[in-house]
C-alpha cells in the first residue's frame, strides 16, 4: 500500500533521515514510535508531501508520488493540534476540501452530513464554532475533515499528545474504533509506547532517523531487536555478568556473560512460580519498596544487580526493606544484546560468546 | 488576591495616600476639564443654549471641515488597510527576495512620524520641495503645488499609519498556527484560497481594530491637513485650533471637540463590541511556527515583487533625502541639485551650537523627560495597587485613568485651557493657561493610559510567590514594594519611560494648543518652518532635527525591543512585554495596546 524506499531527508547539514525503507500494508494501523527528534514526524511529513526527500521514492498504491504535492497524493492528515480553522464552523471545516474541489453544494452537504454522522457528530454540532467543541469532538471533526475526501491513507501526527491523561485514553479508543470502522490504512506517529502498543497492528521503532525494528506490538516488546528498543519500550533491570553467570550455573542455560543483559520488571518474581518450570531462584536483599496501590515496586539486590520487580497488592505477605529474599527468574526471559553493536543475541551467538569466555 | 473588599483596602495608609493624590489628579485634570468643555458648549451662560450648534451649522467652513474629516477617515481606513496588509504579507507571509531589506524600509515609520513626517513630505514633494524642483526642470509646465490637498494628506497619512499594521497585524499573523495552512494545502487549497479563506479570516479581529484606529486617525488629523491640506482641504482638528484662538468662537471649538470626542467614543465602543463578538484564537494548544509561502504563479510573483519594491521606494525616499539634504547647503536645498561638494556638517554645527537652533530641541527634551519620568514614577504605585486590589473602586479608578485614551487630544487640551484660564481652587487658585506648566500636565495626562497598562502588565508578570515569601518572613507592604517588586519591574519601567520620552519628543498635537509662546517645543518649530518663515535655514534645521529625532528614536527602540530577542535565553524579565503578550495577559486583544485617541500608541505617533 505504502512504500518508502531509500528515503533520505536532510535539513541543511543535519541528516534527519539517512536511509529509510518502510512498507505499510493495506488496511493496517501502522505506528511510527520513537523519542522526540528521532525522525518519525519527518518520515510522516515526507509521506504527506510536506517535506521533499533528498533521495528515494514514496509509492502509494503502486504509484510513485514522490514529486506530487500533498493534495494530489490522496492522503488525509490529522494534525497534532487538529489544525481546525478557527474562523469557520464545524460544517465549513469539514466541507473545506470539497469546496476547494468545487463539488456541487448539495453533494458537499450530503457528504459532510454523511461523514459527520459516521464519526458521531450531530447536526447541531455541525453549526457550532470549532472553539465550542470539546477535545474529543474536535478530534472527530479533524478526522471527518480528512476522511470526507475519501483518501487512501490516513496520517495521524501525535493527535493525542496535548491532552490530559484521562482524555487521552478515551480518545485513543475512539480513534482506534474509527479506524477499524472505516478500515482505512493508517500511519500514526507517537512517542508514547503505551499508545503504540495498544493501538497498532505493527510498530516501527525509530532512533536517530533509523528504524531499529518493525513488528507487532508483542514482537517488539518480547523480542526487542536492539538494546535501544529494549530500553525504550517497557521497563527492565540491567543485569550484571555475575548475576547472569549464577543463572547459568543454577539452570544450565548458556547465556553470554559479556553481553548487555536485561530483565523486564514483570518477568521477575519473589514467589516461586506455581508450575515450577525453568525458573531459578537467586538469593537477594530487599533494598526498597514503593507502594502504588495496585502493586508495589521492589528493588532487590542480587549478585550486584538491582532487580526491579512488581508484586501485586493482593493481600499476601510482603517482605520489608532490609530482609533477605529470593528472586525467581526464567533464563529464557533474559534479553541479551551485543555490547558493541546493540543487536539482540541469537541462541547461536550466545553460545559463541559463552565459548569465547576465558 | 482578587476581590479584596474595599474596607480592607482603605485600612492601608499607603493605599490612602496614593488614593487621595490620584483622586485629586483625576478630578482636576481628567474629569473637570472635559465637563467644562461640555458646559462651555451647551451652558455658556449658566442655562442651556443651542447657539453653538446654530453657529456651527451656519458656518460653511466648519461644516466643510466636518465633512472633510469623515471623508478622510473613510478613505484612510481603506488605503491604510490596502497598503498595510500588503506590506505585512510581503514581509512576513510570502517568500519575497530581500524581505529583510523591505522590512527596514516599511519600518521607517517607527522612527519618524507625526509633524516630522508631514514636514518631511512637504519639503520633498511640496511646492518648493526638492523632488518638485527637480521635476520642474524636466516638466516646466507642471503645477508646483501638485502635492497638496486631499490627495497629499491621504498619501502621507496612509504611509505614516501603517505602523499599526506592522505591529499588530504582523503579530496576529505570527500567531496563526501553521498546521492550519498545511491542513488546507493537504485538502487541496491554493495559495490564494488559503490566504483568503484561512489566513485573512483569522486576522479579522485585528484588522477591525486597526481599521478603526485608522478611521480615528483620519478623523482627528491635525498636522497633515495643516501642512499639506492647503486652503481647500481643512479638517476638524485644525478648525478647533483656529476657533480656540479667538475667545468669541471658543464655544464653536468646544462643540467641534465634543463631536470629535463622541465619534471617537462610538468607534471605540464598536471596536470593543466587535472584539467580544468574534475572536478567532487558534483552538490548538501548541501551534507550529509560520513558514513563508511561495507564490507559485510566476506572473503574480513578479507583480508582487514589483509592488513591494515600489512601496519600499516610497517609504525610504523621504528618509534618504532628509538624511542626505541635512548635510546640504541652502542652495542645494532650494534647487534640489546636490553635488558631493555641497555636503558639509555646517547645518549640524549651527543647530547644535547656536542658541536659536538648539533651544527648541532642549525645550522638547526637558518637557518629554519630565513628563515621562513623572508619568512612570507616579503610576508605579497606582499600577501596583490596581493590579493587587480588584474591586469596584479599583475598576472605577482604572476606567477614569483611561479617559485620555478615549478622548482626542484636542478635546483634552481645550478642556485644560478653558478650565484654568482663571484662578481655580482645584489647583490652589492658580492660573495655568499660558504658563509652562500646563503643557507638562497635558504631556503627563496623555501618557497615562499607555504607561498604566504596560506597568500593570509588568507587575502582573512578577511571580506572586516572591511577594508572599517576603510577607511570610515579616516584610511590610512598602518594604516588599521597595526591595522585591521595584527591582523586578524597574527594567520595564525604564523602557516605558524611554518610549514615552520618544513619543513626546516630536509632539505637535498637544503643544500647538498649550505651549508657552516663548518656550516652544520642537514640533511647533518644525511646523513653523514648513510655512517658510525661516527660509532655507529653517528647512535645513528641520532636516537636522529630523535626523536627530530618528537617531534618538531608533536607538531607544533598539534598546527597548532590539536586544530583547537576543537575551531571550537569559533569566531576565524582558524590558517591555512584546505587544502580543500584553494583549493576552492584560485586556482583550488589540484594544489593549492599540486603543487610542491620542498619540499614545506604541511607539511612533502617526500623522494627525
Amino acid at each position: 500500500m505504502i512504500r518508502l524506499d531509500s528515503i533520505k531527508v536532510s535539513f541543511g547539514d543535519f541528516n534527519a533521515i539517512p536511509h529509510l525503507d518502510l512498507h505499510v500494508r493495506p488496511g493496517e494501523f501502522f505506528t511510527l514510535l520513537g523519542p522526540s527528534g528521532c525522525g518519525k514526524t519527518t518520515a510522516l511529513r515526507t509521506l504527506a508531501g510536506f517535506i521533499q526527500p533528498a533521495g528515494g521514492t514514496v509509492t502509494v498504491d503502486g504509484k510513485d508520488v514522490t514529486r506530487l504535492p500533498s493534495d494530489k497524493r490522496q492522503v488525509g492528515m490529522v494534525f497534532q493540534n487538529y489544525a481546525l480553522f478557527p474562523s469557520m464552523s464545524v460544517w465549513e471545516n469539514i466541507a473545506f476540501g470539497l469546496r476547494v474541489r468545487k463539488e456541487k453544494g448539495a453533494d458537499s452537504d450530503r457528504m459532510v452530513r454523511d461523514i459527520a454522522h459516521r464519526v458521531e457528530l450531530s447536526d447541531e454540532q455541525l453549526a457550532k464554532n470549532v472553539a465550542e467543541l470539546s477535545g474529543g469532538q474536535q478530534q472527530r471533526v479533524a478526522v471527518a475533515r480528512a476522511l470526507v475526501l475519501r483518501p487512501k491513507i490516513l496520517l495521524l501526527d501525535e493527535p493525542l499528545s496535548n491532552l490530559d491523561a484521562k482524555l487521552r485514553h478515551q480518545l485513543r479508543q475512539q480513534l482506534k474504533d474509527l479506524q477499524s470502522e472505516f478500515g482505512i490504512t493508517t500511519v500514526y506517529v507517537t512517542h508514547d509506547q503505551d499508545e503504540a502498543l495498544a493501538m497498532s497492528d505493527r510498530v516501527a521503532v525509530f532512533n536517530k532517523g533509523v528504524v531499529e525494528q518493525v513488528g507487532t506490538p508483542q514482537e517488539i516488546y518480547d523480542h526487542a531487536a536492539t538494546e535501544f528498543v529494549c530500553n525504550f519500550i517497557g521497563d527492565s533491570s540491567t543485569l550484571t555478568p555475575e548475576f547472569v553467570a549464577q543463572v547459568n550455573a543454577a539452570s544450565g542455560a548458556q547465556l553470554s556473560t559479556r553481553a548487555s543483559s536485561y530483565l523486564r520488571v514483570e518477568k521477575a518474581s519473589l514467589d516461586a512460580p506455581a508450575g515450577g518450570g525453568t525458573a531459578v531462584g537467586l538469593p537477594g536483599k530487599v533494598l526498597s519498596r514503593t507502594y502504588h496501590g495496585l502493586h508495589s515496586r521492589y528493588v532487590v539486590r542480587s549478585h550486584g544487580a538491582d532487580i526491579r520487580l512488581l508484586v501485586r497488592e493482593d493481600g499476601g505477605a510482603h517482605p520489608e526493606p532490609g530482609t533477605e529474599t529470593t528472586v525467581y527468574v526464567r533464563p529464557d526471559h533474559i534479553l541479551q544484546y551485543h555490547s558493541e553493536t546493540g543487536a539482540a543475541l541469537q541462541e547461536q551467538d550466545r553460545q559463541d560468546q559463552a565459548v569465547a569466555l576465558p | 488576591m482578587s476581590g479584596t473588599p474595599v474596607r480592607a483596602m482603605v485600612r492601608s495608609p499607603f493605599v490612602l495616600v496614593v488614593g487621595v493624590i490620584l483622586t485629586w489628579f483625576i478630578a482636576a485634570f481628567l474629569v473637570w476639564p472635559n465637563i467644562n468643555v461640555l458646559i462651555a458648549t451647551f451652558f455658556p451662560d449658566g442655562s442651556f443654549s443651542g447657539r453653538a450648534a446654530e453657529k456651527l451649522f451656519s458656518s460653511q467652513r466648519a461644516m466643510k471641515a466636518l465633512g472633510n474629516s469623515f471623508l478622510l477617515a473613510v478613505a484612510l481606513s481603506i488605503t491604510v488597510n490596502a497598503v498595510g496588509i500588503f506590506i505585512v504579507l510581503v514581509t512576513y507571509y510570502f517568500r519575497i527576495r530581500g524581505s529583510r531589506i523591505l522590512f527596514l524600509g516599511y519600518a521607517t515609520t517607527f522612527i519618524y512620524g507625526g509633524i516630522v513626517l508631514a514636514a518631511g513630505y512637504k519639503f520633498i514633494y511640496g511646492d518648493k520641495g526638492i523632488v518638485t524642483s527637480l521635476l520642474l526642470q524636466v516638466f516646466p509646465s507642471m503645477d508646483p503645488a501638485w502635492f497638496s490637498g486631499f490627495f497629499a494628506v491621504l498619501v502621507v497619512m496612509t504611509f505614516a499609519t501603517t505602523t499599526n499594521h506592522m505591529l499588530f497585524v504582523a503579530n496576529a499573523l505570527k500567531g496563526v498556527d501553521y498546521q492550519t495552512i498545511e491542513a488546507a494545502k493537504n485538502l487541496g487549497a491554493s495559495t490564494w484560497t488559503i490566504l483568503r479563506r484561512i489566513v485573512l479570516p483569522m486576522l479579522k479581529p485585528t484588522l477591525f481594530a486597526v481599521t478603526i484606529l485608522s478611521f480615528l486617525t483620519g478623523l482627528g488629523a491635525l498636522s497633515a491637513p495643516q501642512v499639506l491640506g492647503g486652503r481647500e482641504f481643512q479638517t476638524i482638528t485644525p478648525m478647533i485650533l483656529t476657533f480656540t484662538n479667538s475667545p468669541t468662537s471658543r464655544d464653536l471649538a468646544a462643540l467641534l471637540a465634543v463631536i470629535l470626542g463622541l465619534a471617537t467614543m462610538v468607534m471605540l465602543a464598536v471596536m470593543s463590541r466587535l472584539e467580544k463578538g468574534g475572536t478567532y484564537f487558534s483552538v490548538s494548544k501548541v501551534s507550529s511556527e509560520l513558514q513563508k509561502q511561495d507564490i507559485t504563479n510566476p506572473v503574480a510573483n513578479v507583480a508582487v515583487h514589483a509592488v513591494a519594491y515600489l512601496l519600499f521606494a516610497v517609504y525610504t525616499l523621504p528618509v534618504v533625502l532628509i538624511v542626505l539634504y541635512s548635510f546640504a547647503d541652502g542652495a542645494a536645498i532650494q534647487t534640489g541639485q546636490l553635488s558631493p561638494g555641497s555636503l558639509t556638517l555646517d547645518n549640524y554645527v549651527r543647530v547644535l551650537t547656536q542658541p536659536a537652533g538648539l533651544r527648541p530641541f532642549v525645550v522638547s527634551v526637558v518637557y518629554s523627560a519630565l513628563a515621562a519620568v513623572i508619568a512612570v514614577g507616579g503610576l508605579l504605585f497606582v499600577a501596583r495597587l490596581l493590579q493587587k486590589y480588584r474591586n469596584w473602586v479599583a475598576s472605577v479608578f482604572e476606567y477614569l485613568l483611561h479617559i485620555p485614551w478615549i478622548l482626542p487630544s484636542a478635546l483634552l487640551a481645550l478642556g485644560l485651557i478653558i478650565s484654568y484660564d482663571h484662578p481655580n481652587p482645584l489647583v490652589g487658585g492658580a492660573v495655568l493657561t499660558g504658563t509652562t506648566v500646563i503643557l507638562l500636565i497635558a504631556f503627563v495626562t496623555v501618557k497615562i493610559p499607555f504607561t498604566l497598562r504596560m506597568l500593570k502588565a509588568s507587575f502582573a508578570s512578577v511571580n506572586s510567590s516572591l511577594e508572599e515569601a517576603a510577607a511570610i518572613m515579616g516584610a511590610k507592604t512598602l518594604y516588599v514594594f521597595r526591595r522585591i517588586l521595584l527591582p523586578l519591574v524597574l527594567p520595564a519601567a525604564a523602557a516605558i519611560t524611554a518610549l514615552n520620552f520618544n513619543s513626546l519628543l516630536d509632539d505637535y498635537d498637544t503643544a500647538i494648543f498649550l505651549a508657552h509662546p516663548l518656550v516652544q517645543p520642537l514640533g511647533l518649530v518644525i511646523k513653523a518652518n514648513t510655512d517658510g518663515a525661516e527660509g532655507t535655514e529653517g528647512v535645513a534645521n528641520t532636516f537636522v532635527y529630523t535626523v536627530l529625532l530618528m537617531v534618538i528614536t531608533g536607538v531607544t527602540m533598539y534598546l527597548v525591543y532590539g536586544r530583547s530577542g537576543r537575551r531571550r535565553n537569559r533569566k531576565r524579565l524582558p524590558a517591555v512585554p512584546p505587544s502580543g503578550s500584553i494583549d493576552a495577559t492584560d485586556v482583550p486583544p488589540a484594544a489593549g495596546s492599540t486603543a487610542s485617541g491620542a498619540d499614545s500608541r506604541v511607539p511612533a505617533a502617526p500623522v494627525r
